[in-house]
């Protein structure tokens, strides 16, 4: 990188040496080009919003990281609607949701799993048993096969972990 | 990394929640926590903000399940989907937190991920035309997402962001319908453009008749050359202008005496950045026509015919000042 902080400047170095290897480097993980060619732009815009970016000693592995970040987020988006759809359909015809309530429950799941992102699966599972089906901490015991303690000390986990998260993380 | 710690209010207020576990609270807990919640007012906050939390995703889920039952059961079991063998392998011991990043609200804008999930979307600078079962024929301007719901009773669009114009096939039976966050239009044959921005939408009828109907069940008839903003408020009549035109289909933006603001609105959604303009400039007065599919182009001859000074930073950020 050059030895300049305007920030804009480095952003446009960034760019130019980099998109076309970002670009290739997405194409290959994803199927759809023009996937490939947003993720690449998101990613640029993140580089611009993250304001270190005179710290960057190796422009790739940060482009990468943050692309890794991005897909990730994609996938996952993807993973929980392909399984929302899936229990939409077993549900009787009588049940079919309108499409804004299937837009309103999307977003929520999706609300509720950025919230619990990096939380182990056990606790997750106690956090949702406790906030979604209003269980007890004994109910959720029984439920997962644990102890009363073990319930209680996956809910104060929980609990942390929401309330330490950056609300501006992804 | 060590999780950083929380106050002391939230802290306590995490172990009340825990403690008022209604199988095992006594009502000695239950006074104890009343007086604590009594004793200074950042308790109360603390346990709002504890005890908030999912608070709005679970008021949509409610609020879902109460029209179509079963949907907080399907919610359920999506969220017990483990995050993918693919994704834990390619996060392996990534440190986000220590990257600072931060605003995700700007680039949600500038590049809408939801878009990847809907029927048809294109990104920046890319127009498509579609052509749908009954031979109704759309075309999306760029940066834009929409979902299509067809079935034997109604033909409905589902526009999230963005802007489309339709060439709607004519059908007695089936109305049709596309629906915004603010309300929807319904036609039977017409022409019309509908347009998606942030908390409002735009609907211009450029041939046969349309109706408007907001949120509230209201409904209005448009006639062609119509057009009319409407949000949660209402409806308001909107002048013939750049935006109600449509002429992006075609490639262009024709501004005859329009405020510049307005044609950078029009512009941004060819610009894979950030265009900033100031307000001084954004008033500035506009004639001519200009291709979007060569926006930096475009932005070079506003700089050439305007009292602007248009500076890039690099390809992902230009901002327009009155010079």
């Amino acid at each position: 990188m050059p030895t300049t902080s305007d920030p804009n400047a480095l952003l446009a170095t960034l760019y130019r040496e980099n998109h076309r290897w970002l670009r290739g480097w997405l194409s290959r993980r994803l199927q759809c080009p023009q996937d490939a060619a947003d993720l690449t732009q998101d990613t640029f815009l993140r580089a611009l919003n993250s304001r270190q970016l005179e710290q960057i000693q190796e422009p790739r592995a940060f482009l990468g990281t943050l692309a890794k970040r991005l897909l990730c987020n994609l996938w996952r988006r993807r993973q929980l609607e392909r399984s929302y759809l899936d229990a939409l359909a077993q549900l009787p015809e009588r049940f079919a949701p309108s499409e804004e309530d299937i837009a309103l429950v999307r977003e929520a799941i999706e609300a509720i799993d950025r919230l619990l992102d990096g939380l182990p699966l056990r606790a997750r599972r106690a956090f949702l048993l406790n906030r979604l089906d209003g269980l007890g901490q004994q109910a959720i015991a029984e439920r997962l096969g644990v102890s009363l303690a073990t319930v209680e000390r996956d809910l104060r986990r929980a609990y942390i972990h929401c309330l330490t998260r950056d609300p501006e993380q992804p | 990394m060590k999780p950083p710690r929380l106050d002391a209010p939230t802290q306590s207020a995490v172990d009340w929640t825990l403690r008022l576990d209604p199988e095992r609270a006594t009502s000695e807990d239950r006074q104890a926590f009343a007086a604590w919640l009594a004793a200074d007012s950042r308790h109360v906050a603390a346990w709002q903000r504890v005890n908030g939390l999912l608070q709005q995703p679970l008021a949509d889920l409610q609020r879902a399940e109460v029209r179509s039952p079963g949907q907080l059961d399907a919610a359920k079991r999506a969220l017990d989907t483990p995050a993918s063998a693919q994704r834990r392998r390619l996060l392996g011991g990534l440190s986000l937190l220590a990257l600072g990043l931060s605003g995700t609200a700007a680039v949600d804008r500038l590049a809408p991920l939801h878009g990847l999930l809907a029927d048809h979307h294109t990104s920046t600078a890319q127009r498509k035309s579609v052509t749908l079962a009954d031979g109704t024929q759309l075309i999306l301007n760029a940066r834009t997402a929409l979902d299509v719901h067809f079935n034997d009773a109604r033909r409905r669009i589902h526009l999230h962001e963005g802007e489309l114009l339709a060439q709607v096939a004519a059908d007695p039976l089936r109305p049709f319908v596309i629906v915004t966050a603010q309300g929807q239009v319904k036609a039977s044959e017409t022409r019309l453009l509908v347009r998606q921005e942030a908390g409002r939408s735009l609907v211009s009828v450029l041939r046969q008749d349309a109706w408007l109907q907001q949120r509230d069940g209201s409904e209005t008839l448009l006639h062609p050359g119509q057009a009319a903003w409407f949000d949660e408020r209402g409806m308001r009549p909107a002048d013939a202008s750049l935006l109600t035109r449509a002429t992006w289909s075609q490639g262009y933006l024709e501004s005859r005496d329009e405020p510049l603001g307005r044609l950078i609105e029009a512009m941004r959604p060819y610009y894979p950045g950030l265009l900033r303009i100031s307000p001084a400039a954004a008033e500035i007065r506009t004639f001519g026509i200009f291709q979007v599919d060569d926006i930096q182009q475009a932005l070079r001859s506003l700089a050439e015919t305007l009292p602007v000074r248009v500076t890039s930073y690099g390809p992902l950020l230009t901002t327009i000042d009155r010079a």
